[in-house]
Order: C-alpha cells, then structure tokens, then sequence
C-alpha cells in the first residue's frame, strides 16, 4: 500500500520565453505523506506556483520524476493526465474560479459530471447534498456564484475540490483574497476535512496562520527545496 | 448536467452579442428563404408561360420530327382522327388533347390604297408589307384546353371561332409592324383584295395562298414569340393540302410532374415509328435558365451564408477569450479537450437552431405574404404581364432548418479548437 502521495525526484522545469530560458525550478526532490497538511512558501518568483502545478499535472517537468499515488505521470499525454486530475486531484483556487453559469450544487458535481462514466445523477446530487452540508452551504445550493460571498464561494470551491474524493487537494493561495475571519473558518473547515476524512492537502500560501496550522512546511527559493527557518513575506 | 445545458446556458450570458448573432442568422435565413421564394415563382412563371401558352407538357410526333423541326417537316405527319385522340387521351394523366401543325408561312398586306390611275408605283409607305412567320395550326376548341393562356390572352381582338374560319391570330409586335388590318366583326368583310392573304408551300413544294383576316393578336410570353401566328387547324390543311393529316399533338397533363411518365407510357403504346417528347425535353432553354439561376442562387447564398457566418465565428472568438480562465478551470477539474470543443460546438449548434427556426418561420411568413398579394414582374422578353408568386418547398425549409445549424456549429469549430488547444496552467492565469 502506498503511503507516499507525492515523491518528487530531481524536477527541473525551464520556459521558453522568446529566445531566453527562464529555469523555475532546479531539481526539486519531495515527498508528501498520505493525509498530511503541507504548505509550500516561498518568496514571487521563487517557482512555488510551477512546482503546485507540475503536483497538479497542470503542467509537466522538464526533466525529472513524479509518482503521484503510486503512478509515474511524469510522461502522461493530455487526456491522460485529464484523468489523473480528475480522479486524484482536487483544487483550490485563490480566485475561486467558479463557472458562473452554473449554481452552487451543479459547480460541485460538476468534475464528477463530466466523467467518461458518470454515476447516476441522483446519486451524485446526494453527495453534493451531503458535502454542502458539511461546508455549510445546504441553504444555497440553487444559487449562483454571484449571489454569494468570497467566503461561500471558497466553500463551493473546496466542496467541488473533494467530490471527486480525491487523494491530494492543492491549495493555490485558498485564503488570499479572503477577510481574516473568514480565512479563519475556511482553514478550520480545510483542517477539519483532513483530520475526519484523512484528505491530504499541499498550499502554496504567504498566510502566516496557514503556515501555523500546517503539519509541515517546505520552502522554495530560486526553483529549490531549502531548509531552514521559514520567511516572512 | 450535460454539456447541452452548459451551453444553453453560456449564450445567455452576453445577451446583447448573442442577440446580434442570433438577428444576423435570423436575417440570413429569411433573405435566403425569400429569395428562393421568389426565384421559385418566377421559375414557375416561366414554365408555366411555356407550357400553357405554347407548348403544351408532352408532344407527339413522327419519328424524326423534333431532329427536322427547323425544317418544320410536313412530309413528318400522322392521322388526325378521334380514334387516334382517343388513344392518346387514354394514358393516365393526359387530360386533354390537341392536334396541330407547324409550318412556315408568309403573310401579305394589302396595299393601303389602289394604285394610281396614271400607272405610277404606289409610294413605299402605302404598300402592302410580307413576312415571314412560324405558324401554328389549331383546332380553337382542342387547343384551349392544352394551351388554356394562350387562347384567353388575345388581348386585341379575339381568337378564330372554329377550326375552318379563314382567320389569323398573329404576335401583336409581328402585327403592328406589318400595319395588318383587323377584323371588324360590326362590318362586312373588306372586299378580297382589301384582305391578307396566308401563302405557304406544301409538301410538294407548291406555293398556296388563302385570303385570311387578323382576328387578334398575341402577347409575347418569351422573346422567340415576335414571329409567331396561330392558324385555323382546317384552313391550314386546305392550304397545305393535307386534309386529315396533322404534324403535331400537344397534350396537356395533371399533374405536370407526370410529364415524363406520360412520355413514357405514350412511346410504349405508340412504339418506333412515332417520338414522344415533355415540354423540358423540347425546350431545354428554360431547364438550362433555371438551372443557371439556380447555380447562381447557390453562389450567392453561400457567400451569404459565410458572411453572416464569418459573424458567429467573431462572436465565439470572443466568447473564448473572455472565458479563458474558465475554460483552464474545466480542463483543471478533468475535463477533456474533445469536451471542450463540444462545449463550443453545441453552443454553435443551439443558436444556429434557434437562427434557422426564427428564419425560417418569419421567411415563410414572408413568403406566403408574396405569394398571397404577387408580384407584378413580366417574364424576360415577355409583354404579357406575369404575376410572379413566391412558394418555398418544404425540402428547401429542411435544408435550411438543417444547414444553418450545422453551418453555425461549423463556424465555432475553429473558436472551439483554440479553445481546447489552451494549456490550462496558462488559462489559469488569465484575467
């Protein structure tokens, strides 16, 4: 049984900008366990934002390994990894990035929705009844995302991250544009999710109080892993 | 959730581009069903002028006719009796017969005055003219029910009362510039040498001639019409020497579809020595016009159709790079890029529909208006005046319900490829 969510070895990514390349990350080694709750910091420019998409098979490395739940995705196609998304993967936006059209219920199955076999949709809306419930939004499933607060609207995202029940939930800075008291609840809701459901959650945050409430903190400083006491940014 | 519903829902979000999209289609669509409309009564217009004004929708000849008609072959003839009418009128869907001939024929003036007693010439503008016509002898009675517009469009004058009067039906332009003078039924004859005379050549090759007043005159149903005159079918045979014999029947048929199955079923009971022709197959002209205007048609409607297609394209253009960041959060969650493409498609596909269906009502309406009041336009050539009566087919009405849709799903395919060909770490990351 795997215990290792993500194991990482020796991922460097580098861009084509015209005709400079830009090298984000230099051979990033790291290993996530099974249910933990880890941040990523890490000052603008530092590659944090790369290697969160590389995990989220976003992107792809460069060079280097990634196992991600037990499956070498380093050399997947597109559609593959569209899949690996969908079925290991959930995200967390800082924008939440809803899809306006649709409401509160029909966001959350949504990646479930558009499996290639999508379960009964009396089943699915059961679930997506019970996770609202569990992030508080029950009373405003038939709402859109424009008739809710940043607050709800981060509750819609993360429900729609878990649907999918999937093995890692990555946190692009969740709690960015978010008021402290909100955050507050958001972190509590993040943190109760992966203590009663076991979800492991990786942030890339600048959020103090996330980092408090992390099981471990990684930074990342010119495309590397580096030890030490964390920044302040 | 289906994706049907997803893009049902994303064309309401921009109203005001959707609306402008959507009143582009429903325009195109009406122009295109209108304009068919049109052409399709004017075509109609056309055929029928044709048909039941000169030819009729099937002729009968002997064989080897139709390939000698310049030389109007009176050695070509066949029987004129009710037995072989009868025969005739026996195939399904003929519902009336005509006999006739054809032959080339002078027509001769009177001087305008007698000569002068001191024997000099008459002076130019007071002699008598003679011309040159194609002739058409007809049983008046027979004729009317094959040919009913041309016998109720002597509009001067009147038709020949029976097929024995020594009269002439001429081309009003033909008339008027041989100056003939017409019959005035409240006066006595003119005396003989006060009338025209009919000359023509028989079989033989002997010149005849008969004394004939014009009793009306024509209008022209198409520009090869200026030189043609109508004969009673009996004094014909007197003046040609072919008493009971006709060169010609012309048959009418209901439905006029049925023309190539009556021309069928005819050729088989009359066998070789006869030829069966329908009225396309005789005057190809008109298949040849219409097929023309219809090409034409065809182009014009395209480029039409691409430009107001080149419209939806824009629109989805846009809707794709307003919705960037969107599309990189579907690909984000799993979605697929096949999904994406279909996204757009659908949404290419729901307003096309809506399009067509709007077009193709308000073109229909639009066209049952026209075809209710008409359109006064005579045909090209023609001095009679045609009432022209837009109609639109229910194949055409498909085809548009069908075309425009898959026209406008083809149209966002581009927008939906560039769509799907967004890497989502890039999408994200957009405003």
């Amino acid at each position: 049984m795997t215990t290792n969510i993500i194991e990482l070895k020796d991922v460097h990514k580098a861009y084509e900008l015209g005709k400079t390349t830009v090298t984000a990350l230099r051979g990033v080694d790291l290993t996530v366990g099974a249910g933990e709750f880890t941040v990523v910091t890490g000052p603008s420019g530092s590659g944090k934002t790369t290697l969160l998409n590389i995990i989220g098979c976003l992107d792809r490395a460069s060079k280097g390994t990634y196992v991600l739940d037990g499956e070498d995705v380093s050399s997947r196609d597109f559609d593959a990894l569209a899949d690996v998304r969908n079925r290991k993967i959930g995200f967390i936006f800082q924008s939440f990035n809803l899809i306006p059209v649709l409401d509160v219920a029909e966001n959350i199955e949504f990646p479930c929705a558009v499996r290639k076999n999508a379960e009964k949709p009396a089943v699915l809306r059961a679930r997506v009844e019970a996770l609202a419930e569990a992030v508080g939004l029950k009373p405003y499933l038939h709402h859109k995302p424009d008739e809710l607060s940043g607050g709800q609207r981060q509750r819609v995202a993360i429900a729609r991250a878990l649907i999918t029940e999937p093995r890692l939930v990555l946190a692009d800075e969740p709690t960015a544009n978010l008021d402290s008291q909100t955050s507050e609840q958001i972190l509590d809701l993040m943190l109760a999710l992966n203590k009663d459901k076991g979800v492991t959650f990786l942030f890339s945050t600048h959020d103090p109080r996330v980092v408090k409430h992390a099981h471990r903190a990684l930074q990342i400083r010119d495309g590397r892993m580096v030890d030490g006491p964390l920044d302040a940014h | 959730m289906t994706l049907l519903k997803v893009a049902s829902r994303n064309l309401r979000r921009n109203r005001r581009r959707t609306t402008i999209t959507l009143v582009a289609l429903v325009v195109g669509v009406v122009v295109l069903v209108g304009l068919r409309g049109f052409i399709n009564g004017q075509q109609r217009v056309l055929v029928e002028n044709l048909i039941q004004g000169r030819l009729g929708a099937v002729q009968v000849h002997r064989a080897g006719y139709v390939k000698n008609v310049l030389s109007s072959p009176l050695t070509l003839d066949m029987a004129d009796d009710p037995g072989f009418r009868a025969r005739l009128a026996r195939v399904p869907h003929v519902t009336a017969v005509a006999p006739r001939i054809e032959f080339g024929a002078m027509v001769s003036t009177p001087d305008k005055r007698p000569p002068p007693d001191d024997g000099s010439p008459l002076p130019e503008a007071d002699q008598g003219k003679t011309s040159f016509f194609i002739a058409t002898a007809v049983d008046p009675a027979l004729e009317a029910k094959v040919t009913p517009r041309r016998t109720e469009l002597v509009t001067v004058g009147h038709m020949f009362p029976d097929a024995q009067a020594s009269q002439v039906v001429l081309n009003a332009e033909f008339a008027s510039g041989l100056e003939a003078p017409l019959l005035d039924p409240a006066r006595p004859l003119p005396p003989v040498e006060q009338q025209t005379a009919l000359l023509a050549g028989d079989r033989d090759g002997a010149l005849n001639g008969e004394n004939v007043m014009l009793s009306g005159t024509l209008p022209s149903f198409s520009p090869g019409d200026k030189r043609n005159g109508l004969v009673p079918l009996g004094l014909a045979q007197k003046l040609l020497r072919m008493e009971g014999r006709v060169t010609e029947y012309a048959l009418a048929v209901e439905p006029l579809e049925a023309a190539p199955t009556v021309r069928a079923a005819l050729q088989a009971e009359l066998g070789p020595d006869y030829e069966v022709h329908t009225w396309d197959e005789l005057f190809p002209f008109i298949k040849s016009l219409t097929g023309t205007q219809d090409f034409v048609f065809s182009i014009v409607s395209g480029v039409f159709l691409a430009v107001v297609l080149l419209g939806v394209v824009n629109a989805m253009l846009m809707t794709v790079l307003e919705r960037t960041r969107e599309i990189g959060t579907m690909l984000a969650v799993g979605m697929r890029r096949r999904q994406i493409v279909t996204l757009f498609i659908l949404e290419g596909l729901v307003i096309g529909t809506i399009g067509a269906s709007l077009g193709v009502v308000l073109g229909s309406l639009l066209t049952l208006y026209l075809n209710h009041q008409g359109i006064p336009l005579p045909s090209p050539g023609a001095t009679v005046p045609s009432i022209v009566r837009p109609f639109i087919t229910a194949r055409f009405l498909l085809a548009a319900l069908v075309g425009a849709p898959v026209g406008a799903a083809l149209a966002t395919l581009w927008p939906a490829l560039r769509a799907a060909a967004l890497r989502p770490v890039e999408a994200l990351q957009s405003p």
